[in-house]
């Protein structure tokens, strides 16, 4: 065969910049608390900020609980909203998107809901729930409900119109072509909905936080606010930052087994 | 008779991936005289596509030159027009917007633009379909308005790869005879790449062939000597195709 | 030429008569459309009689007094006008600001690999975070008026206009620089008549997704503290456990940024009418 194995080089300096460019913003950000450029009560110094966070592994105080205890509380919020998102909002999506009948029930309600930001709910969620769990499970379910449905109602829409004619020249029923073909084909929207839900869960987890609670993430955050201690606050976000990223990194993974073979 | 494209010694090998090294062509040597057309032959993947970008100056060979006009290419430029199998319309212009193109960007105004780019859709005949957009186009005018965006530049030559690879047999058939059609009123070089025997006998004056395999290698030549018109089912035309198939051992 | 009749054929649409009967009817969507609102409605109206939920919960008939009642009153000292248009007038001038930054960015570093390097890294730190979580920072930074509002819509849209700029342009099919090339174009004209054209619909789309995002974000900025705008009002229906004045504000949000996302639509119709329509889910 006329393949053989050679190496090219990308230019050195394009592999450096980035460290350079991630050592200089955190460098000009030391610099300018350091020296006084921006005042300490309105932002905090990495160096600081990471001080807290070696702290607040153990120390419950000044907010009442660990990070851990923090992070958790959020995690699990996220986590059942986002699963409950998923249980309702996939299946309904799939149905919606092939059987009139539930289509013409469901559509308006969902079409009324859509447009609705989910923080729009947090006041009426602490009317009906106060400011336990439910509440922002609910916020989290809601704002994640919707692109499960719509991602999974473009994903049956898209089934290849060819493969449900050859399907009905079987003689197959509504219910079977919708098990055995539109279901199958949908999958790749599906997946792609995991992760877009997980996103905006997230967000909308630290928004219902943000307005009532007593632990969790975006509690920290406002926390940090109310006590002027800003490294509370960058410790909040950054850990809302990280988690989020780790969680989407998780769901990555489990995607690929499960789609090892199929492509996408 | 003048020679205008002139390929001596082309030598191409792609780095694939920043790893894989594909050896494409090699010792390619071929002369296209003025106002011929010569038709490139070969199966899938035998190099006639790299052969042609690296007459347009798109790529540029590892090893060999090319001379058009007895200087060298160095690059892409106004003096070729590249007809590509995909079409590669600009989407978000209209037919007239396309073929236009050319002249917009050698900075030729705007009157002048209108006449060259009527004349060319004139000449594909396309009239009545100027303000359209390429997505409601079928295939063929599609490519039709390929062809006319090419020629709207004066290219001095054409260069054609696989145009009518992604058309079904009765519109192909239909390109075929247009072309040969729009060569005849504005004579030009062309160079035309396809792996089917049929529309290569049918358009060109001389067939080139390459070798099946990577890398490609010129194979034979064979010249054309049928009057235009020509006919599919014509004796000689079947005669010659018959000879084309043996010696390459084409299959079709 | 029959090639040309046959391509006006192509785009002839054939009507086909279906008979009239009760079932048909039963089973048409749109019949089943207002079926279901209705019983949403009465639904609704039930659960708050009922008072299943509490006092929490207003009738539909309730909500429609109070909307109206908002058009007549002033809250605050200024009338339903001028909330709804502090909180639009946030949106967009936040949008605009993000945009009009993002875009550019996001085209640049497409184009540019030492930019791509240099930016990508620290967009990369601040991507993950949303944008929420930067209200407290914000009203450390900027205090309890527009600014700080501004600036977490700037934040929140900044994202996604970056992204799809830059995916836009990434996404490019090569050869579209060919042809432009071959037409005897040089660099510069490969950058104003391919990749600006070219990545335009992916540019909309982020503008779309921004505009919600920053939705989002003036709501919840002014949940946490304001003075006015719609997010405004439904505090004050929380704090006055008034739940007709939180489901009127809920209903006259949905409708404005319903009309917005519109309006971006409407303009991308006008700047792009080349992109094929797929079926609107």
């Amino acid at each position: 065969m006329a393949y053989e194995e050679v190496r090219v080089k990308i230019p050195l300096i394009l592999r450096i910049l980035p460290w350079v460019s991630i050592l200089a913003f955190f460098g000009t950000w030391e610099f300018i608390v350091d020296t006084g450029i921006v005042p300490r009560t309105m932002l905090a110094a990495p160096s600081s900020v990471f001080k807290l966070f070696i702290e607040k592994l153990r120390d419950p105080n000044p907010d009442g609980a660990l990070l851990s205890v923090h992070a958790w509380t959020s995690i699990k919020e996220a986590g059942i909203g986002y699963l409950l998102s998923l249980l309702i909002g996939l299946p309904l999506g799939l149905l919606m998107g092939w059987f009139t009948f539930v289509r013409g029930i469901f559509r308006p309600v969902f079409e009324m809901i859509r447009p609705i930001p989910p923080v729009a709910w947090i006041p009426l969620c602490i009317f009906w729930f106060g400011i336990e769990l439910w509440g922002k499970v609910f916020i989290i379910w809601i704002g994640g409900v919707v692109p499960c449905v719509i991602d999974a109602w473009a994903g049956v829409k898209m089934t290849n119109p060819t493969l449900i004619q050859m399907a009905r020249t079987y003689g197959a029923t509504d219910w079977q072509i919708f098990k055995k073909l539109c279901i199958p084909s949908a999958l790749p929207m599906v997946f792609g909905a995991l992760q877009i839900t997980l996103a905006i869960c997230w967000t909308n987890l630290v928004a219902a936080e943000l307005l009532a609670a007593d632990s969790g993430l975006g509690f920290l955050i406002t926390m940090g606010r109310r006590l002027a201690l800003p490294e509370m606050v960058v410790l909040g976000m950054v850990t809302v930052g990280v988690v989020g990223a780790l969680i989407g990194v998780v769901i990555d993974v489990v995607e690929k087994q499960l789609l090892a073979g199929i492509r996408r | 008779m003048k020679i205008k494209i002139s390929c001596r010694n082309i030598r191409k090998i792609f780095i694939q991936k920043g790893k894989l090294q594909v050896h494409v062509l090699e010792d390619i040597s071929l002369d296209v005289y003025d106002n011929e057309f010569v038709v490139i032959l070969g199966p899938g993947q035998s190099g006639k596509t790299t052969l042609l970008r690296i007459i347009a100056g798109l790529e540029t060979p590892t090893e060999g030159r090319v001379f058009l006009d007895g200087k060298e290419v160095r690059g892409p430029g106004q003096d070729r027009g590249l007809v590509f199998q995909s079409y590669m319309l600009f989407p978000w212009r209209t037919v007239v917007g396309n073929v236009e193109m050319g002249p917009k960007l050698r900075g030729i105004p705007r009157d002048e633009r209108r006449k060259i780019s009527a004349h060319c859709i004139n000449l594909v005949g396309l009239n009545g379909f100027e303000r359209y957009y390429p997505h409601q186009l079928s295939g063929g005018m599609k490519q039709r308005v390929g062809i006319a965006r090419a020629y709207a530049n004066n290219p001095e030559v054409m260069l054609l790869d696989e145009p009518f690879g992604q058309l079904d047999a009765q519109t192909r058939y239909y390109m075929e005879k247009e072309t040969a059609r729009i060569w005849e009123t504005e004579k030009r070089t062309v160079l035309f790449v396809t792996n089917n025997i049929d529309e290569a006998i049918y358009l060109g004056d001389r067939i080139v062939t390459l070798e099946g395999k990577l890398p490609g290698r010129m194979k034979s030549t064979y010249k054309v000597d049928l009057p235009r018109p020509r006919e599919h089912t014509d004796a000689a035309f079947l005669e010659l195709r018959h000879r084309i198939i043996e010696e390459t051992q084409l299959l079709l | 030429m029959s090639m040309d009749t046959m391509a006006a054929e192509v785009q002839k649409v054939v009507k086909v008569k279906t008979p009239i009967t009760i079932g048909r009817i039963l089973r048409n969507e749109y019949f089943l459309y207002v079926v279901s609102f209705i019983a949403f409605l009465l639904i609704w109206d039930w659960v708050a009689k009922a008072q299943i939920l509490g006092k929490s919960l207003d009738t539909p008939y309730e909500v429609m007094k109070e909307l109206a009642r908002l058009m007549t009153v002033k809250l605050a000292g200024k009338n339903l006008l001028g909330h709804i248009w502090d909180s639009t007038r946030r949106v967009f001038i936040g949008f605009a600001i993000a945009s009009v930054f993002a875009i550019p960015i996001g085209l640049l570093m497409a184009l540019n690999r030492y930019v791509n390097s240099i930016v990508k890294p620290v967009f990369d730190i601040f991507k993950p975070m949303p944008p929420i979580a930067w209200i407290s920072i914000a009203i450390l930074w900027f205090g309890i008026d527009e600014g700080s509002k501004i600036f977490i819509i700037i934040i929140g849209a900044f994202v996604p206009c970056l992204l799809n700029a830059y995916n836009g342009v990434r996404l490019i099919d090569p050869e579209l620089y060919d042809v432009v090339r071959m037409l005897g174009g040089n660099r510069r004209d490969e950058i104003i008549q391919v990749c600006f054209p070219a990545a335009f619909p992916a540019i909309f789309a982020g503008l779309q997704i921004s505009i919600s995002i920053a939705w989002t974000c003036v709501l919840a900025a002014e949940l946490v503290s304001s003075r006015s705008g719609l997010g405004w009002i439904i505090i004050q229906g929380m704090r006055l456990t008034r739940p007709a004045l939180v489901i009127g504000g809920m209903v006259l949000i949905a409708i404005v940024a319903w009309l917005t996302t519109l309006l971006v639509s409407g303009l991308e119709k006008f700047v792009c009418p080349w992109k094929r329509e797929i079926e609107a889910v």
